[in-house]
């Protein structure tokens, strides 16, 4: 019993018989292959490639990124090799920097405004897509297919033409509807005016994955639950408390988490906008990391960010990962 | 549901479908627009002139085609690489009990979450000691990696989907093991490998950061070909537009073709066991 349970077995309820081979020769080679391939190794054998390539390209990373963030890394000792523990002097340093906590700051509420707009359009957009007409459905669905296909960089580059300051197509809607005050405004001026275009761009990204994952979950509320609800004489708003939004309640938390941890790394458009500018107004951590590391060779300090980002990441992605555990108990 | 409110939520919806749709028909609409409307102060919501000279302008800029060359490399060869080892991996996770299995499917869990963005660092001294910077394997191992954890745990979804009575069947039939997996269970995964390769695909295509990183000179992907055409070229809007919208076909071409897959793509990878 206990051998046959740690030889590898189809997860059926009947393993087939072993197929014997009767008619191989025994030559060497042929018999390592076979004892290779056999029932106990080939698992391993097969999940071999995988597990290399994750714990080489992701767990040494995941190490270094930790060792690196205690060591003086600049551009000498990147070219020398030299190893220079500094102990905790990077994160001292960062974390007295009065940039790094603005972009903090900055990289939160901007996290948070990504996440509620989102969700909150996505939720509206699923729930308004069960009431609509057929046809009007599929075009909507059509609409927001052709917005999720679009690259991150095709479509910031549309943003940026939409709100570009002379000739946008934003600016003279604007100022054809009457607001005159429009015409050349420069949306890029300040940076919270960049924050919210970024916030717009990410919104109109992420709501066509919210609302068709959410829409599928309105559409696998049982029917005759509404039917009971009727019968009971609730009002659609009673409806939706007790009906539509307990049977929502555990996928929008999901899209929450995912909206969370996707919105929370955000560096394409950010960059792609105005690189962090005018003068930082739009930099968050994810470009604090970029500028420190890459464009001026501190890799330890830059390291000390990436660190700080993955505990943020970490504590996220924890609830997320409880989350996709429950789940899965249900296998 | 009454008549006017059902009609009042599809008006609220057609909205909807022209907020989404807008920029890229703007996009298209620019493209085509001869290049002395585009810079004007009129209201023209619709393009006066047909002209496809900011494609020939645009295809013909230099760097476009070298960096459409790179990112259909990087991206194919990061997508079989993830697909054969993804592959190989899911069948255990999927059909077979052996020891330390819990073990490696947590692996594949919790790598699914890496978060690839903050270890740009790490990866980067990584990709420098192999020698790798400013080419294009460099990229195409951390592509690869990226989309690895996530390639094995829906392909172990998709696998685990395929009742295991039909190999058994096969088998009984006379099949080997690897004849049954061959012929009865790889035909039944297609949807599943092209789903997976299309977002693993899509993936890739997009990617900003590391291409922006390691690779240098003009060498470029289109993301970051493009993130530089706007501030290089500055207003030839027609041009920028054009090359987006060269650079958008393939996905959208994609997407359609798994349109049905789109949201069980994402979240049975996601969310589903």
């Amino acid at each position: 019993m206990s051998v046959t349970t740690k030889a590898a077995v189809p997860a059926g309820t009947t393993p087939p018989a072993p197929r014997s081979t009767v008619s191989d020769g025994g030559s060497g080679i042929g018999r390592f292959v076979r004892r290779l391939f056999s029932q106990r190794t080939l698992p391993y054998l097969l999940l071999l490639p995988a597990t290399a390539t994750i714990l080489v390209m992701l767990g040494w990373p995941v190490l270094s990124v930790f060792l690196t963030s205690f060591q003086k890394l600049d551009l000498g000792e990147l070219v020398s090799g030299k190893v220079v523990w500094n102990g905790l002097d990077n994160f001292r340093n960062i974390l007295t920097d009065d940039v790094f906590w603005a972009d903090t700051l900055r990289t939160v509420l901007f996290t948070a405004a990504c996440v509620v707009c989102t969700v909150g359009g996505g939720l509206l957009v699923a729930l308004l897509m069960k009431h609509m007409h057929g046809w009007v459905r599929v075009v909507l669905q059509l609409a927001l297919v052709l917005a999720w296909a679009m690259p991150i960089l095709a479509a910031t580059t549309v943003f940026q033409w939409m709100f570009d300051q002379n000739y946008g197509i934003l600016n003279k809607t604007l100022v054809e509807l009457g607001f005159t005050g429009y015409h050349h405004y420069s949306w890029f001026q300040t940076g919270l005016s960049t924050m919210t275009v970024i916030v717009i761009l990410i919104t109109w990204q992420g709501i066509p994955f919210v609302a068709f994952t959410l829409y599928a979950g309105v559409l696998g509320v049982p029917a005759d639950l509404y039917e009971a609800a009727g019968l009971d004489g609730a009002s659609s708003w009673q409806t939706f408390r007790a009906v539509t939004w307990t049977a929502l309640r555990p996928l929008v938390n999901v899209v929450i988490f995912l909206s969370l941890l996707w919105d929370f790394k955000v560096f394409t458009q950010v960059w792609a906008i105005r690189m962090g500018g005018p003068d930082g107004g739009s930099q968050t951590l994810p470009v604090l990391q970029y500028l420190k590391g890459i464009a001026t060779s501190h890799f330890g300090a830059a390291a000390a960010v990436s660190v700080i980002m993955i505990l943020c990441l970490v504590v996220l992605t924890a609830q997320n990962l409880r989350l996709m555990l429950r789940t899965e108990e249900v296998d | 549901m009454g008549r006017t409110k059902k009609r009042l939520v599809s008006a609220v919806g057609l909205l909807v479908a022209l907020l989404f749709a807008f920029p890229i028909y703007w996009m298209v609409a620019t493209a085509l627009k001869p290049a002395n409307q585009l810079l004007s102060d009129d209201y023209d919501l619709v393009p006066l002139g047909l002209t496809f000279q900011h494609f020939v302008d645009g295809i013909g800029k230099e760097g476009f085609l070298s960096s459409l060359e790179n990112s259909v490399i990087v991206a194919l060869a990061a997508v079989a690489f993830a697909l054969i080892a993804g592959l190989l991996a899911a069948v255990p996770l999927a059909r077979l009990r052996f020891r330390g299995r819990k073990g490696f499917l947590l692996l594949v869990l919790v790598a699914q979450m890496a978060p690839f963005e903050a270890l740009l660092i790490p990866m980067f001294l990584m990709i420098r000691s192999f020698d790798l910077l400013h080419a294009l394997p460099g990229l195409i191992l951390v592509y690869f990696a990226a989309a690895l954890p996530f390639t094995a745990w829906t392909l172990r979804g998709f696998v685990k989907g395929i009742p295991v009575d039909l190999e058994e069947a096969a088998m009984v039939d006379g099949c080997g093991r690897w004849a049954a997996f061959r012929r009865v269970t790889l035909p039944l995964l297609g949807p599943g490998l092209v789903a997976t390769s299309v977002f693993s695909f899509v993936t890739a295509w997009n990617e900003f950061l590391y291409a922006l990183t390691f690779l240098q000179n003009g060498n470029v992907t289109l993301p970051v070909w493009l993130s530089s055409f706007v501030s290089v070229f500055g207003t030839d809007w027609g041009g920028a537009m054009a090359a987006s919208t060269v650079f958008t076909l393939p996905v959208l071409v994609f997407f359609l073709f798994v349109q049905r897959n789109l949201v069980s793509g994402v979240t049975a990878g996601a969310v589903k066991g």
